[in-house]
Order: C-alpha cells, then sequence, then structure tokens
C-alpha cells in the first residue's frame, strides 16, 4: 500500500507523489515529520515560491533515481550528466529550486555546471549569457586593486588608474574652472585611495607636507612645462598614493588641462626622467630587470586600454605571470 | 532573467567559488550585483588552502579573504628557519614552496683540501630577495644537490612541477656547458627512476627545460609529480652530475629548488 505526500505549487495546482519519493527532499521530509502536513489534499505541503510545477517535475525525477539505493556511483553519475544538460536559465532556476527544497546533492549538482559555464569567460560573455546589466560606472572600473600585497605591478597598474581617473574629471572639469572645485574632487579622489590603500592618517600627513615642498621648488618648472611633463616627474614616486597626493598638488596649481589627454601620454608617465630629481623616493627596490618586465606589461596593458577595457586589467592581472607570455585578444577569450 | 534576481546570495557564492581565482576577479567586473558575490569572503576562503590560519601571521587575519589570498600570491613567506620559502600560485591557490640552498644537502668532491665553504650572502648585488643565502658552486669536482619535502605539505590533487632556480655567474664558465647532470625527483613509494640528463647550458638551442624567470634567475625543470592526496610520503629531487672530468665545477649559483603547480 504506497502512501502518497500532497504538494502543492505557488500557482495553486495539487499533486500527490508518493512517498519515498517527497521525502528526499528535507523541507518536504520535515514539514510532513514535524508538522504532520501533506497526508491529504487540504493539508498539502505549501512549497516554496521558487517551485513551481515545471522545476517540481525535474526535482521528481532526480529523487525519483537517486532515492533507488542500490544504484552504483557509475549509474548516478551517468544519470547526473544526462539530467543537467538544460538551457542556463533553467539551470539558475533549478538551482534556486533545489535550494528552496534543502536538496543540497541537486544544489551542488547544478552549481557545478554554472560554475562550468562561468569558468574562462569574459565579463561581457558573463554578462551577456545571464542578462546582466553593465551597470559598473567607470570609476568603479578603475578602481584602484586592493594593493595590500605592495606588488610593484599593482602599484604601477593602480597609477595607471589614477591618470585615467584623472582625465575622466578634467574632462568634466572643462566645463568649471573654478579651482575650488577641483580641490574638493580631489579629496574624495585621495581619500579613497588612502583609505584602500590601508594609510593611516599620519602618513598621508607625511607625504602630502613633503609633496608641497616640492611643488614650491618645482613650481617654476610646472609653469613653463606642460602638466604631463609635471605628472612625469610626480609619478616617479614609490607608491600609488604618493603619486595621487602629488598629482593632487599638482592639480591645484596648473590651470584645467586641455581634453587632449589620453593614454600615450601616460606611458610617458610610467618611463621617468630619472635624471631630472634625484630623491630617495624613486623606484630602487625594483631591481632593473624586473622593472623592464613592468614597463613592458605596462605598455602593453596602456595599449590595450585604449582598445578593450579595464576587465582586461582584471584579467591581465589575475592572469598574467611573467614566466608566461600573456595571449590577449580582442574577441574577449582569456588566455 | 537577471541571474542575480533568480539565484539567492549564497547559491552564487557556492558557483563562483567552485570556478578559479582568476574567474572570480573577471567576475567581480561584470556587474554591481556579481561584484558583491565575487569578492565576499565566503568565495575567498575557499580559494585559501584550509591550513591557512595556522601559516599567515595573526595580523593579517582582520583582512579581507581576498586580500589575504593575495597577500600570500605575492609575499612569500620564509619557514623552516628561513631556509624554505612558502607561497599561492596565485592562479589556482596552489602551494608553492622554494627550498632554499640551507635546506638542500650538498655533496661535493673536492680535489685538494682547500675547502671553500659554497655558501655566499647576498651582500652581492643581484642575488636571492627570497632567501639570506645561497649556494655558490665553486672549484668542486664533483656535486650532488639532493632535497625533500613531505608530501603532505603540498597541495592535494595537483601536478607539481620541480624546478632548479640557478645564475651562471658567467657566459663564460664552460665547464657546465660539456657535462651533462642527472636531475631527477622520486617519491618514496616506488617509483622508477627517472633520470633526466640535461646540460645546464642556458644559451644553447636545445635548452628545452631552460628558462629565464624574469627575476635575473634562470630554471630548470627537474622533473613532475603529481599529488594526490598527500598523505604520508616524501619526495625527493636532485641534481648530480654523471661524468667526472678534468675540470672542475665553478661559477654556478644555486637560489633553490622550487615547487610549484604545473601551468595549464
Amino acid at each position: 500500500m504506497k502512501s502518497y505526500i500532497w504538494l502543492q505549487t505557488v500557482d495553486g495546482s495539487i499533486q500527490q507523489v508518493e512517498q519515498e519519493i517527497a521525502m528526499f527532499c528535507p523541507m518536504i521530509c520535515h514539514e510532513v515529520i514535524q508538522k504532520g502536513m501533506g497526508s491529504s489534499k487540504n493539508y498539502a505541503i505549501s512549497l516554496p515560491q521558487q517551485v513551481n510545477p515545471a522545476m517540481l517535475s525535474l526535482i521528481l525525477d532526480y529523487c525519483r533515481f537517486h532515492q533507488v539505493p542500490g544504484r552504483s556511483n557509475k549509474e548516478r553519475k551517468s544519470f547526473d550528466e544526462k539530467f543537467i544538460r538544460m538551457d542556463t536559465k533553467r539551470l539558475c532556476e533549478l538551482t534556486s529550486a533545489a535550494d528552496s527544497l534543502q536538496l543540497k546533492p541537486l544544489v551542488d549538482l547544478t552549481s557545478r555546471a554554472l560554475a562550468r559555464i562561468i569558468e574562462g569567460k569574459a565579463p561581457e560573455e558573463i554578462r551577456e549569457i545571464f542578462h546582466l546589466p553593465d551597470d559598473l560606472t567607470e570609476e568603479e572600473k578603475l578602481e584602484p586593486l586592493k594593493n595590500a600585497t605592495d606588488d610593484p605591478r599593482i602599484r604601477l597598474l593602480n597609477r595607471l588608474y589614477a591618470k585615467k581617473r584623472k582625465e575622466l574629471k578634467e574632462r568634466e572639469k572643462l566645463k568649471n574652472v573654478e579651482v575650488d572645485e577641483e580641490l574638493v574632487d580631489d579629496r574624495s579622489v585621495d581619500d579613497l585611495l588612502s583609505f584602500i590603500n590601508g594609510d593611516d592618517g599620519d602618513s598621508k600627513g607625511i607625504k602630502t607636507s613633503k609633496s608641497k615642498k616640492k611643488n614650491r621648488r618645482r613650481k617654476d618648472l610646472l609653469k613653463s612645462t606642460s602638466a604631463h611633463e609635471a605628472t612625469k616627474n610626480h609619478n616617479k614616486e614609490s607608491n600609488g598614493l604618493n603619486s595621487v597626493c602629488r598629482s593632487a598638488e599638482v592639480r591645484q596649481i596648473l590651470p584645467s588641462v586641455g581634453a587632449t589627454t589620453n593614454l600615450q601620454d601616460v606611458e610617458d608617465d610610467i618611463f621617468p626622467n630619472k635624471n631630472e630629481f634625484d630623491d630617495g623616493d624613486i623606484d630602487d627596490e625594483i631591481d632593473p630587470t624586473l622593472k623592464e618586465k613592468i614597463d613592458r606589461e605596462v605598455e602593453d596593458f596602456a595599449r590595450r586600454l585604449n582598445s578593450d577595457w579595464p576587465e582586461r586589467m582584471q584579467e591581465i592581472l589575475s592572469l598574467g605571470q611573467e614566466k608566461k607570455p600573456v595571449h590577449l585578444s580582442l574577441n574577449g577569450k582569456g588566455s | 532573467m537577471e541571474i542575480t534576481r533568480i539565484l539567492p546570495e549564497d547559491c552564487l557564492c557556492l558557483i563562483i567559488s567552485l570556478t578559479s581565482p582568476a574567474d572570480a576577479c573577471r567576475s567581480a567586473m561584470v556587474s554591481h550585483a556579481f561584484r558583491s558575490v565575487a569578492d565576499c569572503d565566503a568565495v575567498w576562503e575557499k580559494f585559501l588552502p584550509s591550513d591557512y590560519r595556522s601559516i599567515i601571521s595573526s595580523s593579517l587575519l582582520s583582512l579581507g579573504k581576498k586580500d589575504v589570498y593575495f597577500h600570500m600570491c605575492f609575499h612569500p613567506i620564509l619557514i623552516q628557519n628561513g631556509t624554505m620559502s612558502f607561497q599561492l600560485e596565485k592562479e589556482s591557490g596552489k602551494k608553492c614552496y622554494m627550498l632554499g640552498a640551507k635546506a638542500l644537502s650538498m655533496i661535493w668532491l673536492l680535489r685538494d683540501t682547500f675547502m671553500p665553504f659554497p655558501w655566499i650572502s647576498t651582500s652581492l648585488p643581484g642575488l636571492s630577495d627570497r632567501f639570506p643565502e645561497v649556494a655558490n658552486i665553486n672549484l668542486v669536482w664533483w656535486i650532488e644537490v639532493k632535497g625533500k619535502i613531505e608530501t603532505r605539505n603540498l597541495s592535494p590533487n595537483t601536478n607539481y612541477v620541480i624546478y632548479l632556480v640557478f645564475k651562471l655567474r658567467d657566459r663564460h664558465t664552460i665547464e657546465f656547458k660539456h657535462r651533462t647532470v642527472g636531475l631527477h625527483v622520486n617519491d618514496d613509494r616506488v617509483a622508477p627512476w627517472e633520470l633526466r640528463r640535461v646540460l645546464i647550458d642556458p644559451y644553447r638551442c636545445e635548452a628545452l627545460y631552460i628558462r629565464d624567470r624574469g627575476d635575473g634567475w634562470m630554471e630548470v625543470e627537474m622533473g613532475q609529480f603529481l599529488n594526490e592526496c598527500g598523505d604520508d610520503g616524501t619526495l625527493e629531487f636532485s641534481l648530480r652530475e654523471t661524468e667526472t672530468s678534468n675540470f672542475h665545477n665553478r661559477g654556478i649559483i644555486i637560489e633553490g629548488i622550487e615547487l610549484r603547480p604545473k601551468d595549464n
């Protein structure tokens, strides 16, 4: 004499399912045992809203197969492989439904399938597959990578980002010539960077006072040269925060920069003019061969920044190693 | 229909944690909602080795797990009294070790009783920024360099490649160019002796196994080892001269032997 459990899906329809199959789901099990539900049509267990009739049917297929104790691992694996062959949207809905029923083995199975779909894909491909909006602002895409590690490559990349951010801001500021407004904006960029780079108030204070001294020294030089040259000198500094502080100072002195800045200039900034200023802040912790390698990588990065965007940046950083050539293609596949 | 509307956050966390650190970084560039999942501790804790808390200093434990991960990748930690370094391989999160010269056992034969001590310190420019001492093999007739590591210290289910990290003192050291060295990797479960004979001469075209590391050192592949469960076993690796000659050896500097996961 088979016993049945009554289940009600969110659309109101009710069905009965063999007990051993339904009880394979922990949530249903709980409802039956703890609350005594499901024994008749009137006391049908209300399933969570993620479980529509289509999902329920899939889940019951899964349970029907796996609840049979005698099956070998090979059989189960084979069933699973065929079972998850469905489109991505269904996989997502199924994951959600299985999760709401606390059916962990099925959640793991579908999650692995979705993970395989994500693996190796570029961000815009992931966006396309999962219908996600491209809602990170340009600022956020250029957010300095957290440099808890003081990796010189990250420092240089952060400098590139800072430069690009500066450009964006300057383009906006073509409208406002007020230096005061610039000041306000600079502060928030500095704060953001210093927070992210983990500096405390004291060190920042010391650095800005140092840079103020340098700026007074260089004031004449700055007035006669272009903005880029000045920032070039400033950007030899050994850490990203330093450089931004100093660039911030520079901005106060100079008039708004023209909109012709482009990443070609950024490239120039990264290859500093060592002859001009010989202070202790120069990057002497990076040895020359490594520095060359970094410079080459950054040059590559800068070139690619012009074509495809910060996703490449994150990608390159997360994939690129010195020992292995970095393969990039414009169609968005990683190496 | 957006995935982030269909799936609850902990499911998304699980999915991303089943990918790789590189994929998680790329996912952070997709959208706002995806970023907050891709950067969360639940994901990055899965990429860290299970015993990471006992490895890093306690001051780092206050950082977000993504930061801890990258810190462990880019900052080698010195262990075993400063003779070995440990870090994570950044794409996979697997453990990498380098046994410094002091962690290796070296046997050498000298022609006469004058024994120049093989260790040199890094006061000389361009030497190891990892270890305080490297081995400067100088004036020996025959040398064998050996190292070993317990396999339980390695990441499980990982194919490791073992490299000898060295540099030749200058282009003109002829001795190694004309004699081969045997490089082999052996674990103490019965495994065939895989002796790879190599001419340590990076300037020749057939330098198949030799590469420039980019940090001033070269590396030669000694062999590979698949670590499955990493239960109690020891992996040994050695370099040994297989020919004798009338010339003595001079001019190879060894930083150490590195084990790292194989690139795919």
